[in-house]
């Protein structure tokens, strides 16, 4: 039996408009598919999850959004309600670098805004400003570290800073929660929470951790190579659904009682901006 | 142009008895341009891993000299050009192929070097440029040679100005540098164009075998000693250009009379035993 496609009883999420399409995108490498025909859509001002058991193409869904990889079909950023094209920010999984550089975190942010080279010198209100965005994702106390000197947990935090650098209208994110302890990891979310609702950007992001995403998301795309199901994280995180995508083993989760464990502060707010 | 006055200030300027012959003097004005090129693109060539490409391009400047033959057009355009040509195109797969990058490289490295040789073996009467090749030879370097170099160090320098942010966004990671607005293909073609025109004239001063050398021990000492990006870069310069100067004055004492270019890197590899030195004691320190 295939699996059951987003199930039209479920409640609606209360995102009137979306920030993001995708229609009937799909991406093969060499012959080989990896997204076949996912449709499925972004909605402005929420948390999206993209979740899915491993090569499910989750990675590929946002670089097809992103530009990265060509694609057949249709991707749609919608421009914002003021007709401007949205600004994009990504926080990557990692970053490949080598870790003797001496590049400090404040450095890094002031590369992202600062014109002149780097050995020209730094401007005080480039350095100003790169503390003021460490402050806001909580790493003020990392300015002077090196980057290869910082925990998986801080430099996702410092790669959060220079994507919310562009002050970004979506923000993307892949894996988050990868390569940070399971309280790292919670506490990344919430900040993401906090900063959404300060800032009001749309967040779509990927996740292999389904307790983060029914903590988190407001709306969940569940995909393996297609777009499996798509709606409320309740209405999608079903038995049924999990069964069918990872396997038997997910029924020893009670990924019910996952989804219905919401904590008051991740509730999707109700007319914030 | 008349360069004589820039000649006789700089032997004012270092009064060592060797540099008091005009060919001494030249030769000096090549590495001070050569090695400051060489160190600053050498700190992207680290954080690129690019380290193969720059070494395919130095082998490519053989095959060069072989079609500037064939063609009869002079060596000191043809070189560069080849491998200004070879530098893209490598540049081109690699963006546009699904092969690894070292393959890639590799492929390329062994066509060029195939070609250059198959030229040798035809033609006997390259093998003094093949000695050139390998060895270098900055005490011959002309006029309009050093001209030539004189303008790509300001076209380097220029793009240093330019790129040295965007370079170091690219190089962490070329997706979120791409989403962020960073023009990365400009950003990598123009450094693979200048890169491979900087490895060629390289390649004029300390010969092919060790061309990297050059653009990667003075930067990987200033990594070292630099406690930030910025600082990293005049590190990388102070190195290289010291490293030059000297390797120049004691190649031409008597009691050394050496070739100039492993003399060179032989000094910036002190410099790069000094600088483990200093990391190995900073992070005891730090312990």
């Amino acid at each position: 039996m295939p699996p059951s496609a987003s199930n039209p009883d479920a409640p609606r999420n209360a995102f009137p408009d979306v920030a993001a399409a995708f229609d009937n995108v799909a991406v093969a490498f060499e012959g080989v598919a990896i997204l076949d025909a996912v449709t499925a859509s972004v909605p402005r001002g929420g948390c999206t999850a993209v979740v899915g058991p491993n090569g499910a193409g989750k990675t590929t869904l946002l670089m097809a959004l992103l530009g990265q990889v060509p694609f057949q079909g249709n991707v749609r950023i919608a421009p914002l309600p003021d007709g401007r094209p949205p600004r994009i920010g990504y926080v990557p999984q990692r970053l490949q670098f080598d870790r003797g550089l001496p590049l400090t975190a404040g450095d890094f942010l002031v590369m992202g805004t600062q014109r002149s080279p780097l050995w020209w010198g730094t401007r005080a209100h480039h350095r100003d400003a790169a503390r003021e965005l460490l402050r806001a994702v909580k790493a003020e106390p990392l300015e002077r570290r090196r980057l290869g000197a910082l925990s998986g947990g801080e430099l996702q935090r410092v790669l959060l800073a220079l994507a919310l650098q562009r002050n970004p209208d979506l923000l993307v994110l892949d894996e988050p929660a990868a390569g940070v302890d399971v309280q790292g990891g919670y506490l990344f979310c919430e900040l993401l929470e906090r900063l959404r609702r300060e800032r009001g950007f749309t967040e779509l992001m990927v996740s292999h951790d389904l307790g983060t995403v029914a903590h988190h998301a407001t709306h969940v795309i569940l995909l393996n190579r297609r777009a499996v199901a798509e709606g409320s994280p309740g209405a999608v995180l079903t038995p049924p659904n999990l069964m069918a995508v990872f396997g038997a083993h997910m029924g020893l989760l009670d990924a019910h009682g996952l989804a219905h464990s919401r904590l008051p502060c991740c509730q999707p707010k109700e007319g914030a901006p | 142009m008349d360069l004589a006055p820039l000649y006789d200030l700089l032997a004012r300027l270092l009064p060592f008895e060797v540099l008091q012959a005009r060919f001494m003097q030249q030769a000096l004005l090549g590495l001070l341009l050569v090695a400051p090129m060489a160190a600053a693109m050498g700190v992207q060539v680290i954080n690129f891993r690019m380290v193969f490409f720059a070494d395919a391009i130095g082998h490519s400047a053989f095959a060069g000299v072989a079609l500037g033959l064939i063609f009869a057009v002079s060596p000191s355009w043809t070189m560069p050009l080849f491998g200004l040509a070879v530098g893209l195109a490598i540049m081109l797969l690699q963006r546009r192929s699904s092969l690894s990058t070292d393959t890639v490289i590799g492929v390329v490295f062994a066509a060029v070097m195939a070609f250059g040789l198959a030229m040798v073996s035809r033609d006997r009467g390259v093998a003094r440029d093949l000695q050139r090749f390998l060895y270098g030879d900055i005490l011959t370097i002309t006029e309009p040679e050093l001209l030539g170099l004189g303008l790509l160090f300001l076209a380097v320098m220029a793009f240093q100005a330019w790129g040295y942010n965007r370079l170091l966004y690219v190089g962490l990671n070329p997706v979120v540098a791409s989403v962020h607005r960073v023009p990365v293909a400009t950003c990598q073609y123009l450094f693979a164009g200048l890169l491979a025109l900087v490895v060629m004239f390289s390649v004029w001063a300390v010969g092919v075998l060790l061309v990297t050398a050059l653009l990667i021990v003075p930067a990987a000492a200033a990594r070292n000693f630099a406690r930030s990006a910025g600082s990293m870069f005049w590190w990388s310069l102070l190195i290289s250009t010291t490293s030059a100067v000297a390797g120049l004055l004691v190649s031409a004492q008597d009691w050394a009379r050496t070739a100039t270019g492993p003399t060179v890197v032989l000094c910036g590899f002190v410099w790069f035993l000094a600088s483990q030195v200093v990391a190995t004691l900073r992070r005891r320190g730090a312990r």
